[in-house]
């Protein structure tokens, strides 16, 4: 492994009862870059972890009170990724074997060398970077493995409730031609002095509008499912474009919207203008959604931040709102089709699944995170022009 | 409102949709014949004269793009308007590189389909005026030889 040689960024505790050998090899330790604090027993040294905990301990085995040993079984077991090195005196082998046994990272034996010592510390050092890296690494894996289980049930339900729609969709042609054609028959002239002619009108008006409202979410879910599917949508209707203008685009549609209830929305970006390889109108719509959804969730006053970043590899837009935030067992529900808080006449439950499907469609990923009462943030990224 | 006395044909395995789309346009005093798969449809076309024909993409047997290819290949002049459902809406740009007139989403708003149905009757019109110009004007010549 790769092992920089630099002292500066790591923290030590000695602890040592023998104060001139102690306060000498701090000095000489400090010289050498390296962060160091005394404590002169390991119940001191317990407490001063718990302060501010270190990287690395550096503790003699045999010292008044609490011995060495108990002290590292102690930290051990409160610390799991601090690295303990144990000093022993002159020919205590035992000492240093029992510490290794408790779980010290290895043992020096007095008189030390600083070199030794200084090569020790670094191992350590390097020993809780990796365990470091290898967690983040795991915890990642983790996270892709968890988007690819919502994706894969996603999609699943998509190519279940297309199905339906693509059913639905015949009968509701046949529901909304009777309802057309009955109200054709009623402008007929011979018709103008039929009995209750109204209620026959507005019965028809209802039915239309449902119909109507019916049809729209099978469309809904027909181009959601759509977008997902078709590999990468329509790669002709990718262009590079200005995400600053896209988010300025969709700011000033719900900026009305967003007035009534006193929210402000203002974006923030990168320079330079960030731009994403995509499909403009379709980004649009999310975006769109994504505003929507935040006002609605946000309260007299709140705020909406929008902002834009880009690397070589991705273009981020995020959406921060102030508003009311999502509960932890609806958060994993929220890109469900369907799946809706909001009242009946309010939502269908659709356009976060949509989003999603258009993301997914553009070969991007898009995730939520959120707080009740503190606020929600959605992160898309995006593909940019390689 | 003036009516061309035109035939409209509606195609569509969905026989209440058939139905009723039939009972709409007939109401609108349009002359409307029906058929329930691409193969009777190419049949009452060799009996019958007709000069638009509302066709669904999705049938079974012979689909919509099927049944449009043999339609053009026999009967070049109709003119064909296809009703696609969402997720076929790709077939609809198929079917319009192959000759179709229009195509419609369904389910079919009744006014946009009585608005493309009305351009289709009208160039259908036109085309037919022009051929039997074209054809005044060869018997005119021959006439004179």
């Amino acid at each position: 492994m790769d092992q920089p040689d630099v002292t500066e960024d790591i923290h030590i505790l000695l602890v040592d009862d023998e104060n001139d050998f102690r306060q000498i090899l701090a000095k000489r330790l400090k010289r050498r870059g390296i962060e160091v604090r005394e404590a002169d027993r390991g119940e001191k040294a317990l407490q001063m972890l718990e302060e501010k905990p270190v990287d690395v301990v550096i503790m003699d085995v045999k010292m008044p009170g609490m011995d060495g040993i108990e002290c590292l079984k102690q930290i051990k077991g409160k610390y799991d990724l601090m690295e303990v090195i144990m000093l022993t005196g002159h020919a205590d082998i035992h000492g240093g074997v029992e510490g290794i046994k408790s779980g010290a990272f290895d043992y020096l034996s007095k008189p030390i060398e600083l070199e030794h010592l200084v090569r020790k510390i670094k191992q350590a050092f390097h020993k809780i970077q990796r365990i470091l890296a290898e967690k983040k690494e795991a915890a990642f894996k983790e996270q892709i493995t968890q988007q690819m289980v919502v994706a894969e049930r996603l999609v699943a339900l998509g190519t279940m409730a297309s199905g339906v729609a693509h059913e639905i969709n015949n009968p509701l042609a046949v529901i909304q031609d009777s309802a057309g054609w009955l109200q054709q028959i009623l402008e007929k002239p011979e018709m103008q002095h039929m009995p209750r002619k109204n209620d026959f009108n507005k019965g028809l008006e209802r039915i239309n509008k449902a119909v109507e409202r019916a049809g729209k979410i099978t469309q809904q879910l027909l181009q959601a499912v759509k977008t997902q599917t078709t590999e990468m949508a329509d790669p002709s209707t990718f262009v590079e474009a200005s995400l600053k203008k896209l988010s300025e685009e969709a700011i000033t549609l719900v900026e009305p919207e967003a007035a009534l209830k006193n929210i402000s929305i203002t974006l923030e970006m990168q320079e330079p203008c960030p731009a994403a390889w995509t499909d403009p109108l379709q980004l649009l719509q999310v975006l769109l959604n994504l505003l929507s959804n935040s006002i609605q969730a946000t309260e007299e006053g709140g705020q909406i931040i929008v902002s834009l970043s880009a690397s070589l590899e991705e273009a981020k837009i995020i959406v921060k709102d102030t508003g009311s935030g999502i509960s932890k067992e609806n958060i994993s529900r929220i890109f469900e089709p369907f799946f809706t808080t909001k009242e009946a006449d309010q939502g269908t439950g659709m356009g976060l699944y949509v989003s999603w499907g258009i993301i997914t469609g553009l070969g991007g990923l898009i995730s939520v995170e959120s707080e009740v009462n503190q606020g929600t943030t959605f992160t898309i990224t995006l593909p940019v022009k390689k | 409102m003036f009516k061309t006395t035109s035939k409209i044909m509606l195609v569509d395995d969905e026989k209440d949709f058939v139905e009723m789309l039939s009972l709409r346009l007939k109401e609108n005093e349009e002359n409307v014949i029906a058929a329930y798969n691409g193969q009777e449809c190419l049949d009452a076309l060799e009996k019958t004269q007709v000069d638009v024909i509302i066709l669904d993409v999705k049938m079974p047997g012979m689909d919509g793009i099927e049944t449009l290819k043999q339609i053009k290949k026999r009967h070049p002049l109709v003119e064909v308007i296809m009703l696609t459902g969402h997720g076929t809406i790709q077939s609809a740009v198929e079917g319009m590189k192959l000759g179709a007139f229009d195509f419609l989403l369904k389910p079919a708003d009744f006014k946009a389909l009585t608005e493309k149905l009305n351009k289709a009757k009208e160039r259908r019109k036109e085309q037919m005026e022009r051929i039997q110009k074209a054809e005044a004007a060869i018997l005119l010549r021959q006439s004179k030889i």
